[in-house]
């Protein structure tokens, strides 16, 4: 019943695009305004058949409907209800249904938005694009990863083994995912626009300010999937860290890379009417990458431990991503003439020229990250044998380019458009500068060590003082509402980006780790804490067996770090305990995988003191209120075509 | 020129790179000791990759494999083992170059180094180029006359009247 059900809601959305984008497109093309305005019905039809399908999908998994092959992989009577919503999402046949029901309410998000301008072809051929895209999901969900798949007959009293153990053991689990894509998805929307632009012509600026707000939405969606799936490996991974450039987590920052920089160039066509090859560009390589980054995901062809097991879906996936790629660079071939910017950045002395070294700095990091990822297929490609590139090689090139844009935040947002003089920078500049002498006192002070750190918290506390400064201006002008509005939310979010670059560098630099063998009862010291193993303490469930070795920390409070045995996969998790502090966090896990005996006579814990972890998520927190903020309307808002701020007169220059 | 302005004024600026300078050196030369042996144990397994886990590092993965590499570069590190090389060295003998996540700067794996300092020029002389091309357009367009800012003043005056705000 729920396959009937599901592959119906999946058949109803993939006819629903189909015949939408043909429908649609034959009605631009007639100029038939009646046929264009039915245009919106074709995605409430998708969004209630992948409704039905996602319905479908949940209904079976809380049934234990074993006919159903992905039930019997990822279902099971043993699974908590709130972990069982998330398994649709812990394999590769519902990711793909996941993202189908995303895309669905993005598509019809659009056509409600744009209601009353039906009938404007940049409008219509957006939605065309927003169906074609659908069409290929929902193929790639009704035919080759179909959730519905029958499976092979099971004996009476079968029980599946639920999700990977990883995937339900935190909350977070139930959020990371869901939101990762909502972020990777709403990208559709502006590539859409951009698409429909080049289409109609209208390649000016008005598209990029209908879709201003749905890229900053992505965006901020995509940074906050980000920071929580940092936050889980954190809480969940035992190895105390939150990023382990993993091709996976690559592949998500990838688009976060090109849609950082996107929403930073986009002002200079928005202000200056430039750029314009080089925005839509950056739209459709973000675009492209989350398809990208799908197929590297699914496909098997790189080792990760979050991949999904290779499914038949790859080759879909890589040629859909060639067409993306192929037609969006014919459009923009097509296009070439009425692309070309009517100014002109007159100095590399000015907001737009900061920009513009921004989004090369962006740029470069992409391919560096894309790079790193895709090698090991290169090397065996080419050369016929096995590599590996991992975190020392990224955190090696990552360094400088993370203190190149801690500097340009910095500098940018005091720099006024079109030109600064020495003068301007020199008044502007000064207090921040000294922002960043303090901080850089502070950790001296406070011991710290190392060039790049250092460096890093010198620019940090420049960058906050430059954002500090102005925000202190817009509120000292309009009061709270200083705060929003695009120019202050982004200043908002830049702190927000400040405090998670200085948390990086204070943990990475100066973590300490023991592996410390603890008597019962026995107190034992190290790097300024105690630790006294109490004893070891049991949960037994239909689920799991969890042991945990109760620590009491500085005499305080007892913290338990376990290993849980998940009894339908046989599988052991050992799980972290921190306490979390405003200065550091005490991470305790059990070393190994084995869990201690009940009676042990001592436990073997590692340990590490990591400085300043808690401020990447109030960062984190910081930028997701920004990107709130910056999509409000500010009180004086300005044109696209308003005057710029600074007058070029000769011998301004600097 | 008021007070806040004179503040602003060069040799604060240059008092300033002075104090951070010697912040920087102070910081970045104090001698805070060796590494604990806990922490060059750390520093070693985060450069070798587990063999027998999908993309972990033998620092993070949990699998017997890599609990095996740890301990040998914890042996080795408590033997006194004076390079962190010399002990990468001995793990790649034994499990092969493939463990090593650093790639190499010689042969086929020196691209992974030289392309990104390729891109990096080529994004360097792009923008040389951009900027060359548009100083070269507004060197053409030679210097503004009074009769331009005159219509650039009624335009902003007519704008002013047809704005929203």
């Amino acid at each position: 019943m729920s396959a009937a059900l599901g592959n119906a809601g999946l058949l109803i959305a993939l006819v629903a695009a189909s015949v939408g984008a043909l429908a649609t497109s034959v009605a631009i093309i007639g100029e038939n305004r009646r046929a264009l305005r039915q245009a919106p019905i074709y995605a409430a039809i998708i969004v209630a058949g992948s409704a039905l399908a996602v319905v479908a999908m949940q209904w079976a998994l809380f049934s234990r409907d074993y006919s159903i092959d992905f039930v019997q992989r990822v279902g099971s009577s043993t699974t908590p209800a709130l972990y069982n919503v998330a398994a649709m999402w812990s394999a590769l046949e519902g990711s793909i249904l996941l993202w189908v029901i995303v895309l669905a309410l993005f598509t019809v998000g659009v056509a409600l938005r744009f209601a009353k301008r039906r009938d404007d072809e940049l409008v219509a051929w957006a939605l065309v694009v927003m169906y074609v895209v659908m069409t290929f999901f929902a193929l790639v969900s009704f035919g080759p990863a179909s959730p519905f798949a029958p499976g092979a007959t099971v004996p009476v009293g079968f029980d599946g083994p639920g999700p990977n153990p990883l995937l339900q053991n935190h909350i977070l689990v139930l959020f990371h995912p869901p939101l990762l894509y909502l972020g990777y998805i709403g990208f559709t929307v502006p590539f859409a626009f951009a698409i429909a632009a080049l289409i109609t012509g209208r390649v000016g600026e008005g598209w990029l300010l209908e879709t201003r707000r749905w890229a900053l939405l992505s965006w901020g969606l995509l940074t906050i999937g980000i920071l929580l799936g940092g936050w889980w490996s954190y809480e969940v991974l035992g190895w105390s860290g939150v990023w382990a450039w993993d091709p996976v987590e690559n592949a998500s920052l990838l688009p976060w890379l090109t849609g950082t920089a996107y929403i930073h160039s986009v002002l200079v066509q928005q202000r200056r009417g430039m750029l314009r090859v080089w925005n839509l560009s950056l739209l459709v390589a973000t675009f492209a990458l989350t398809i990208l980054g799908t197929f590297l995901t699914r496909s098997g062809v790189i080792n990760s431990v979050h991949a999904f097991a290779a499914g038949e879906v790859d080759g879909y996936l890589l040629g859909f991503f060639g067409v993306v790629v192929l037609v969006s660079l014919g459009l923009i071939g097509w296009r070439g003439d009425a692309l070309r910017a009517p100014g002109r950045i007159d100095s590399p002395v000015s907001r737009e020229g900061a920009f513009l070294a921004n989004n090369v700095v962006f740029a470069l990091f992409a391919f560096i990250v894309l790079l790193g990822t895709i090698f090991p297929l290169l090397v065996e490609v080419f050369q016929d044998r096995q590599t590996v590139v991992g975190a020392p090689y990224f955190d090696r090139l990552s360094m400088p380019i993370g203190l190149i844009l801690l500097f340009l935040m910095a500098v940018a947002p005091v720099l006024p458009w079109r030109t600064a003089s020495a003068g301007t920078l020199r008044d502007r500049l000064f207090w921040p500068a000294w922002c960043g002498v303090a901080s850089l006192a502070v950790a001296v002070v406070v011991g710290a060590d190392g060039l790049a750190p250092l460096l890093a918290f010198f620019l940090g506390g420049f960058a906050g003082g430059a954002a500090g400064r102005q925000l202190m201006l817009a509120t000292r002008r309009q009061g709270l509402r200083g705060l929003v509005g695009r120019a202050n939310g982004g200043m908002l979010v830049h702190i927000g980006v400040i405090l998670i670059a200085v948390a990086l560098a204070a943990s990475n630099s100066y973590t300490h780790s023991a592996t410390l063998t603890i008597g019962r009862g026995e107190r034992v010291e190290w790097s300024g804490h105690s630790f006294e193993f109490v004893g070891v303490s049991t949960e037994v469930t239909a689920r799991a067996d969890v042991v945990m070795a109760d620590v009491l920390l500085d005499d305080t409070r007892v913290y338990a770090p376990a290993v849980t045995t998940y009894l339908q996969q046989g599988m052991t998790v050992p799980t972290p305990s921190v306490r979390t502090g405003w200065t550091s966090d005490v991470y305790l896990t059990i070393d190994g995988n084995d869990p201690p005996a009940t009676d042990a006579d001592e436990v073997v814990l590692r340990v590490f003191v990591k400085p300043m972890v808690l401020w990447l998520w109030i960062g984190g927190a910081v930028m997701a209120i920004g990107t709130v903020l910056s999509a409000l309307p500010s009180r004086r808002s300005r044109r696209p075509t308003d005057p710029t701020s600074a007058l070029i007169t000769s011998g301004q220059h600097v | 020129m008021s007070v806040p302005r004179r503040l602003k004024a060069w040799p604060s600026w240059a008092a300033m790179f002075v104090v951070a300078v010697a912040l920087l050196a102070i910081g970045s030369t104090r001698d805070s000791g060796p590494l604990n042996p806990g922490d060059r144990i750390d520093a070693i397994s985060r450069r070798v990759a587990c063999p027998v886990c999908d993309g972990e590092s033998v620092f993070e993965s949990r699998n017997p494999a890599s609990e095996a590499i740890r301990a040998e570069i914890r042996a080795s590190v408590y033997d006194g083992v004076a390079a962190d090389d010399e002990i990468l060295s001995a793990i790649a003998n034994s499990y092969g170059g493939k463990v090593l996540l650093v790639p190499s700067s010689s042969g086929f794996d020196a691209l992974i180094w030289a392309l990104p300092a390729a891109g990096l020029m080529i994004g360097l002389v792009g923008l040389w180029f951009a900027f060359k091309r548009w100083r070269a357009e507004a060197a053409a367009l030679g210097v503004p006359t009074e009769g331009d800012y005159d219509l650039v003043e009624q335009a902003r005056e007519q704008h002013r009247g047809t704005s929203d705000d």
